[in-house]
């Protein structure tokens, strides 16, 4: 049962990963930069740079967390990716920024919908790592140990 | 067979992108009557701006964005700029002030511009952004001000009762809702090459940001 709600845990972080580059691959980079500006905390230099891999970089997470390839790092992965967009958020909000969250492509306002949905999936993540940890679920630890005699 | 499928995850994104950037070249409708277009005709890059009167975004756009865009790549014909209405539900006088800068550019292309600043600069005024939350509405009043009598007087009888006027607004609309599934407002839609960028974010961005990327567009 554990397993199962392990495996369907991990799935919906990689199809959400995947959806979010996705939405931001499909637009311009120009697009996700504004995204990033609003947030008001990378310096002019890094919008471009950041804005353009990114997505690929999600992408390539969301495709990991799918195959299931080295489960507890790349979950491990998720969970600080996500918990630092959480506390960028969050923040942003705090401080009363009227800005788009940027996090599934475009004309989605940072509210407390975006927060309550970005809280969940971070709690999945963090549900997913503690698990793949526990239960020491790791593809390449699968491998047979070479018999010494 | 599940390895293969989801290394093909990148290359299957990337079809759907260009699935998407196609479709919606094929739906580009006709030019829009010139007297919403600044620049040179003949630019390989084109910038339309989907603007609501009422949204007070917007008329930072008109005020802030615009003069240092106009010198960089309108004046010196690097663009061809298209303005577009998208007056949206929530605001109910959007549609009025669009139908009397409509109505100005089809009395004299000139007035076009004069009457679309003088809408944007009084916001505060007319719309929902006056103080009592709610505006007047009286448009007429402010576009009055800037423009000779005889010309003010084509264009009421223009709002009043001629159907070009909000045949050219529901042409933007249709286009911004169908082919360019503007987000919210302002947004920009650059056109290079066929294909449509729509950037609904330019506004928090620093203006040497876009600049960059508009460059880039410029030098392909």
């Amino acid at each position: 049962m554990r397993r199962w709600l392990l495996l369907a845990g991990r799935l919906a972080l990689g199809v959400i990963f995947v959806v979010a580059a996705w939405a931001k691959l499909r637009a311009p980079w120009i697009e996700f930069a504004g995204n990033l500006a609003g947030f008001q905390l990378l310096p002019d230099w890094a919008l471009e740079p950041i804005a353009r891999t990114l997505p690929w970089c999600e992408l390539a997470l969301g495709v990991a967390l799918i195959s299931g390839i080295w489960q507890r790092w790349f979950t491990l992965i998720a969970s600080l990716l996500l918990g630092l967009f959480f506390t960028v958020m969050v923040r942003s909000y705090a401080v009363g920024l009227q800005i788009d969250c940027g996090c599934f492509g475009p004309g989605e306002a940072l509210g407390p919908k975006t927060l309550a949905r970005d809280f969940s999936m971070l709690a999945l993540a963090v549900a997913v790592t503690v698990g793949s940890f526990r239960t020491g679920h790791n593809r390449t630890s699968t491998k047979a140990e070479p018999v010494i005699a | 067979m599940m390895r293969t499928l989801l290394l093909l995850f990148p290359a299957l994104i990337l079809t759907g992108q260009t699935a998407v950037k196609t479709s919606a070249t094929a739906k580009a409708p006709a030019p829009v009557t010139n007297y919403k277009e600044m620049g040179s005709p003949t630019a390989a890059v084109e910038v339309d701006a989907y603007t609501d009167y009422e949204c007070p975004h917007c008329a930072r756009f008109f005020k802030d964005f615009m003069p240092q865009f106009e010198k960089d790549y309108i004046q010196t014909g690097k663009i061809r700029f298209v303005h577009r209405d998208f007056p949206l539900s929530q605001h109910p006088h959007a549609q009025l002030a669009a139908r009397f800068a409509n109505a100005a550019g089809e009395v004299g292309a000139a007035y076009y511009d004069i009457v679309v600043n003088q809408i944007f600069k009084t916001q505060n005024t007319w719309s929902v952004n006056a103080p009592d939350g709610r505006g007047t509405g009286d448009v007429d009043s402010e576009v009055a001000k800037v423009l000779p009598p005889g010309a003010m007087q084509k264009v009421r009888e223009l709002v009043k009762s001629d159907p070009r006027i909000d045949a050219s607004v529901a042409k933007d609309v249709n286009m911004a809702m169908n082919v360019d599934h503007v987000p919210s407002t302002p947004t920009l839609v650059v056109v290079a090459k066929g294909k449509r960028d729509v950037i609904s974010t330019f506004m928090e961005m620093p203006y040497n940001i876009f600049k960059q990327y508009l460059d880039q567009k410029i030098a392909q």
